[in-house]
C-alpha cells in the first residue's frame, strides 16, 4: 500500500464582518417588484405536472400559454416553510456542511465541455474521467467544500449526469452537488444512487449527499426537466436550488435593478412550486446575471461595472433563503493572463462579506466552459488570499511583541529574535507567487499551479466506496442507460 | 492645442468597514504610546532633537535617541487637521479629504523603465516622468500624481526636475517622495508658490505635498525630516511612511509590526506637529511581509492585504488622514500576478475610509516602470470604484413595465429601454476588444497601444509663460547651489 497524501481540512471562508449592499428599502422594492411579476407578468411552466400542482393551490394557472400566475399571499404564505439553513451531507460525516451564519463554503465550477488535457495539453471534448480526476484534485484542497462535476461526461450520452456523479463520489468524501441531472426519470436514478452511498432514503433525507442545481430559462420560464426532476428530488428532502442566468441587454432588461427582479421572480417561482409539492423541502436562491456586448451580443460576465454581482444574495436572505452565490468562472480565454486575474480578484472577498452561505464555483475559464486543470490552483491561489483577509487580525501581548521590539531598538533587527523564529511561518503564507527557484528568483505561478495538479493526481487517492456500494452504482448507471440512452 | 482633462473620478464608498475593534485599537494605541516613551525613536537631526527637546521629550544626544512621553505625543496630535485639500493647478483638480472618497496616485520613485519605443529596460530618466504624468492627466484613475520614477539623468537635482516635469504634464495635485534635504525642499516649495500664484492659495490648496519615509526599526532620516520640516512650515501636507517588514525590521506578527511602524509614523507627526501646530499631515503605512526563504519585502503576501486597511484605521484613530498602500505589486511584469494581488487591498483600503493611496503603474516592488501597467492598473481601480459605489435602484432602473412588455420567453434586445440603457452599461475598455479574426484582443496589447494614444494625443493646458521661466530659474539656481 502506498502512503497516500493526508486530505487537509476544509478551510471555509470565515468572517464576522458583514456588508450590506442594498438598504432595507431598496431590498423591499426589489421584493413588491418581483411579487408584482409574478402577479401580472408569469412565469411559464411548460410542464403539465408542474401547472396541475400550482393550479391545485390557486395560482392563476392559463393552460394554453403554461403561464402561471402567482397571487401574492401564496407566495409569502408557501415560502414561510421555507429551511433557512439545512445540511449538505458528504460520504465522510466529518465534511457534512451545516449551513449557517459567517461560513462560507465554496465548490468547483461544473459543465464545462472542453478539457485541456492533463498530458497531451491538447484541447478537446471532456469527458467522464476527466470529472473523475478533478473531483481528486478537488477533494484535497481546503478552499473547496463541496464538489461539481467539472466538464460534461461527453463520453456517455444522455446519462452523463449519473456518470458524473459516480465519477464524484468515487474520487472525493466531499458532498456533490450536480447541475446536469435534469429530468423526472434521472432524478431518481440519482436517487438511488444517493440512497446507497447514504444507506436508506431516511438517510439521504437527513443528510443529503448530493443537491442539484436547476437552471430557470431568461426571461420567466422554466425548464420542463429541470422543474419535474426538481419536484422529484424535493419530495425526498435532498436541496434543490434555481438559477438564474439572465443576460442584460437580451433575455433581461438593460439595468441591474430590472435584471434582478426578473431572475428573482424565476427563482422565486420555482421555489414556492417546491413548496407547494414538499413543504418544508430544502430549496435554495441563486442568480448569476451577465452582460450582452452591445457590439456583438456575446455574453460577458466580467465587464468594468460588476455592481449587482453580489446582490443576489442579499435578496435571497430577505426572502429566507439561503443563496448559492456566484464567484469565479473568468472571460479570459485560458488561465495565467491578467484578464483571468482581474476579473475573479475580488470575487471570494466580496461574496463572503455579503454572507452567501455557499459559491460555486472555482477552475473554468472562457465563461465556465474550458477545463485548464491548473485554473483551480490559481483560483485556490486568490480564494486563500482573500480568506486571510477576511480572518482579521489578532491583537495580544505575544503578537504585539512590545518586549521584542523594545529588545531590538532603534536600527536594530529582528531577525535573530527568537519570537521571530516562532511566529514567521504564521505570518507569511506564500502564495503560488512566490516559489523561488534555484536562482532565488520566483517562479511562474502557471508552472508551480500545473505541477500541484500534478503532485496531487500522484500522491492523493481519497478512500475508495465499498466495493458492494461501487457495484450497485454500476447496475444503477446500466439500468439508467438502458432506460435513458 | 491643449485638450481636456477628464474629471477626477475618485473611489466614492457606499459601504464601510470596521477591522479593529474598539479593544484592539486601544491595545495598538497604548502599544505605541509605550514604544515611544520607553524604546524612543532614532534621531540623527540636531534640530529635529532640539525641537523635540523644547517641547518635552526625553533627549539622549549621545545615541541620537528620542523618547516622547505620553502627554507630549497627545497633546501635539491633537492639533493635526482631521481634513484638507490637495490642490490641484485648476480648481476642478483638487482633491478634498474630507472623508467622502478616496483619491488615487501613481506610484513613485521607480529606478528602471521599459522604454516606450525600444521596450528595453533602462534606468528611468526625466523624460519618463514628464510623459507618464501626461498618461495620468489623461486618466480619470489617478487622483493626483507622484513622479512615477526617478530623474536619473539630473543628479543631485533629481526630485527637483521631477516636479517640473510633473506640473508641466498635469493639472493634478503633485506629491513628491524624493525630496529629502532642507535646501532641496526651499526649491521644492518655491516653486509650489509659482504654481499656487500667492501664499494664500499655496496654504489653501497646496499644489504640493510630500512623503518621507522613516527607517524601519524606528528610526528617521535626518535630511528628510528636516525637508518636512520645511514643507510644514509653509503650510504644505507632509506625510510620514513606514515600510517595517515582518521579520526583518519588524516582528513577526502582523500587531507587533503595526504597532513599531505606527510608533515611528507618530513620533514624526508629533515632531511637525510640535514646530507647527496644525500643519496639514499625514499618516502612511506600507509594511511588507519578509519572505522566510529569500528575505525579500514581499508588498503583497496572504497577510499583506490586511495591514495595509490596517493602517488606514490607525491612522484615523490618531486623527489625521491616510495615504493606503494598495497596488504595488511583486510581480515581474503585467499579467496574472498583478492583476491578483491588487484589487483586494484596494477595496479593503477604500471601504476602510482611506482618504487617499498610491501605487498605481509600477511592477517589481515598486521599482520599474511598463507604462502600459498604469492603464492596466486603470481598469482595476474603476473595478473596484464601481462595485464600491453601490447600486441605484428607480423605476426606470426595475423597468417593471418592461418586463410585462416583454413578457415570458421574449427579448429585450428590439425595446426601446434596453438600447437606451445598454449604453449606461460600463465594459472594459481593454478585455472582450474584439479582435480582426473573431475572439478577443490581447489586454496588454491593447492598454499599449492605449498609452500611445494618450501621448498622441492628450496634451494638458500648459503652464503659462511666466511660471516655466520661473520654474526654470529654480532649477538653475538649485543646480548652481548643488554643484
Amino acid at each position: 500500500m502506498t502512503l497516500q497524501a493526508a486530505r487537509p481540512a476544509i478551510e471555509p471562508l470565515r468572517t464576522t464582518q458583514r456588508l450590506r449592499c442594498l438598504s432595507d428599502e431598496q431590498l423591499d422594492r426589489l421584493q413588491e417588484a418581483t411579487l408584482q411579476i409574478l402577479e401580472k407578468t408569469g412565469v411559464r411552466f411548460p410542464s403539465e405536472k408542474a401547472l396541475a400542482v400550482l393550479a391545485d393551490h390557486g395560482v392563476l394557472v392559463d393552460r394554453d400559454t403554461q403561464i402561471a400566475r402567482f397571487p401574492r399571499a401564496l407566495v409569502m404564505e408557501s415560502l414561510k416553510t421555507v429551511p433557512r439553513y439545512f445540511r449538505l451531507g458528504a460520504r465522510d460525516p466529518a465534511y457534512d456542511l451545516q449551513l449557517q451564519q459567517g461560513l462560507t463554503y465554496f465548490t468547483t465550477d461544473g459543465c464545462g465541455v472542453e478539457t485541456i488535457d492533463f498530458k497531451t495539453r491538447e484541447r478537446r471534448p471532456s469527458c467522464k474521467d476527466d470529472v473523475a480526476k478533478m473531483a481528486r484534485v478537488a477533494d484535497h484542497l481546503a478552499s473547496i467544500s463541496f464538489v461539481w462535476p467539472m466538464v460534461s461526461a461527453q463520453d456517455f450520452g444522455r446519462t452523463a449526469p449519473l456518470h458524473e456523479m459516480d465519477a464524484v463520489w468515487n474520487n472525493t468524501v466531499k458532498h456533490a452537488q450536480s447541475e446536469t441531472i435534469m429530468g423526472a426519470v434521472p432524478c431518481r436514478y440519482a436517487l438511488e444512487m444517493a440512497t446507497v452511498l447514504a444507506g436508506s432514503r431516511d438517510e439521504v433525507r437527513r443528510r443529503p449527499p448530493f443537491s442539484l442545481v436547476v437552471c430557470t430559462i431568461a426571461p420567466l420560464t422554466q425548464d420542463k426537466e429541470g422543474i419535474e426532476g426538481a419536484m422529484v428530488l424535493a419530495e425526498a428532502g435532498v436541496p434543490v436550488g434555481f438559477l438564474a442566468m439572465p443576460t442584460m441587454g437580451t433575455t433581461a432588461p438593460a439595468a441591474l435593478p430590472g435584471a434582478l427582479a426578473l431572475a428573482d421572480a424565476e427563482i422565486i417561482s420555482a421555489a414556492v412550486l417546491m413548496q407547494l409539492v414538499a413543504p418544508g423541502a430544502p430549496v435554495f436562491h441563486s442568480e448569476m446575471h451577465a452582460w450582452a456586448d452591445p457590439r456583438s451580443g456575446t455574453y460577458i460576465s466580467y465587464p468594468l461595472d460588476s455592481r449587482g454581482r453580489f446582490a443576489p444574495v442579499e435578496l435571497a436572505h430577505h426572502w429566507g433563503l439561503p443563496s448559492l452565490g456566484g464567484a469565479y468562472g473568468t472571460d479570459s480565454e485560458r488561465p495565467g493572463t491578467w484578464q483571468s486575474a482581474i476579473d475573479v480578484a475580488l470575487d471570494a472577498f466580496w461574496i463572503a462579506l455579503t454572507g452567501a452561505e455557499f459559491v460555486t464555483g472555482m477552475g473554468l475559464v472562457n465563461t465556465y466552459t474550458l477545463l485548464y486543470p491548473e485554473a483551480l490552483i490559481l483560483d485556490d491561489d486568490s480564494y486563500h488570499r482573500a480568506r486571510y483577509a477576511l480572518l482579521g487580525m489578532q491583537v495580544d501581548d505575544e503578537s504585539l511583541a512590545l518586549d521584542v521590539t523594545a529588545a531590538v531598538g532603534p536600527g536594530g533587527h529582528f531577525l535573530a529574535q527568537k519570537h521571530t523564529r516562532k511566529h514567521m511561518r504564521d505570518v507569511m503564507v506564500p502564495s503560488l507567487t512566490q516559489s523561488p527557484d534555484a536562482g532565488g528568483h520566483y517562479r511562474d505561478p502557471v508552472e508551480v499551479a500545473r505541477e500541484r495538479v500534478d503532485w496531487i493526481l500522484e500522491n492523493h487517492t481519497p478512500e475508495p466506496l465499498k466495493s458492494e456500494q461501487q457495484a450497485e452504482l454500476k447496475r444503477i448507471l446500466a439500468a439508467a442507460g438502458r432506460e435513458i440512452d | 492645442m491643449p485638450s481636456p482633462t477628464p474629471a477626477l473620478q475618485p473611489i466614492r464608498p457606499a459601504f464601510h468597514l470596521r477591522l479593529l475593534d474598539d479593544h484592539q485599537q486601544t491595545m495598538l494605541r497604548d502599544g505605541t504610546l509605550g514604544i515611544l516613551e520607553r524604546v524612543g525613536v532614532h534621531c540623527p537631526s540636531k534640530r529635529v532633537r532640539s525641537i523635540y527637546r523644547q517641547h518635552g521629550a526625553v533627549v539622549d544626544d549621545d545615541t541620537g535617541i528620542v523618547r516622547l512621553p505620553p502627554p507630549l505625543v497627545l497633546e501635539a496630535m491633537a492639533h493635526a487637521p482631521r481634513h484638507f485639500t490637495l490642490g490641484g493647478r485648476r480648481l476642478e483638480f483638487d482633491a478634498a479629504l474630507d472623508g467622502s472618497a478616496m483619491y488615487v496616485a501613481t506610484d513613485g520613485c521607480g529606478t528602471e523603465t521599459i522604454d516606450f519605443a525600444t521596450r528595453q529596460r533602462r534606468p528611468s530618466c526625466k523624460d519618463d516622468v514628464g510623459r507618464m504624468a501626461r498618461v495620468a492627466d489623461g486618466l480619470s484613475s489617478v487622483g493626483f500624481y507622484w513622479p512615477i520614477v526617478s530623474a536619473q539623468d539630473h543628479a543631485r537635482t533629481a526630485p527637483l526636475h521631477e516636479l517640473e516635469a510633473s506640473f508641466s504634464n498635469t493639472l493634478k495635485h503633485v506629491q513628491t517622495e524624493t525630496v529629502m534635504d532642507e535646501r532641496m525642499a526651499r526649491y521644492a516649495v518655491e516653486m509650489a508658490r509659482v504654481i499656487a500664484g500667492d501664499e494664500a492659495a499655496l496654504r489653501a490648496r497646496p499644489p504640493l505635498s510630500s512623503l518621507v519615509c522613516t527607517i524601519a526599526p524606528l528610526a528617521q532620516d535626518e535630511g528628510g525630516m528636516e525637508s518636512a520640516l520645511v514643507f510644514a512650515e509653509a503650510g504644505l501636507p507632509v506625510g510620514f511612511m513606514s515600510m517595517a517588514n515582518a521579520g526583518s525590521t519588524g516582528p513577526g506578527t502582523v500587531a507587533g509590526t503595526l504597532v513599531a511602524a505606527d510608533a515611528e509614523i507618530v513620533a514624526a507627526l508629533v515632531l511637525i506637529q510640535s514646530a507647527y501646530p496644525g500643519a496639514p499631515v499625514y499618516h502612511s503605512m506600507m509594511p511588507g511581509v519578509m519572505h522566510p526563504r529569500t528575505g525579500a519585502y514581499l508588498g503583497t503576501a496572504f497577510d499583506g492585504d490586511l495591514l495595509y486597511p490596517l493602517g488606514v484605521e490607525l491612522a484615523h484613530a490618531w486623527g489625521v488622514p491616510s495615504l493606503a498602500g494598495c497596488f504595488g505589486t511583486d510581480a515581474v511584469a503585467p499579467g496574472w500576478q498583478a492583476a491578483a494581488e491588487a484589487p483586494a487591498s484596494l477595496l479593503l483600503c477604500a471601504l476602510c475610509g482611506a482618504e487617499t493611496g498610491s501605487g498605481m503603474g509600477l511592477l517589481e516592488s515598486c521599482t520599474l516602470l511598463y507604462p502600459e501597467e498604469l492603464i492596466l492598473d486603470t481598469d482595476m481601480y474603476h473595478r473596484v470604484r464601481i462595485l464600491a459605489q453601490g447600486i441605484d435602484i428607480r423605476p426606470e432602473t426595475l423597468a417593471l413595465d418592461v418586463i410585462a412588455d416583454v413578457g415570458p420567453r421574449g427579448l429585450f434586445l428590439r425595446h426601446k429601454h434596453t438600447r437606451s440603457s445598454l449604453r449606461q452599461l460600463r465594459f472594459s475598455d481593454l478585455s472582450n476588444q474584439p479582435a480582426a479574426g473573431g475572439g478577443y484582443r490581447e489586454v496588454i496589447e491593447v492598454a499599449r497601444e492605449k498609452v500611445g494614444w494618450i501621448l498622441d494625443n492628450h496634451q494638458p493646458e500648459p503652464l503659462d509663460d511666466a511660471q516655466q521661466r520661473e520654474l526654470r530659474k529654480i532649477l538653475q539656481a538649485a543646480e548652481a547651489e548643488s554643484e
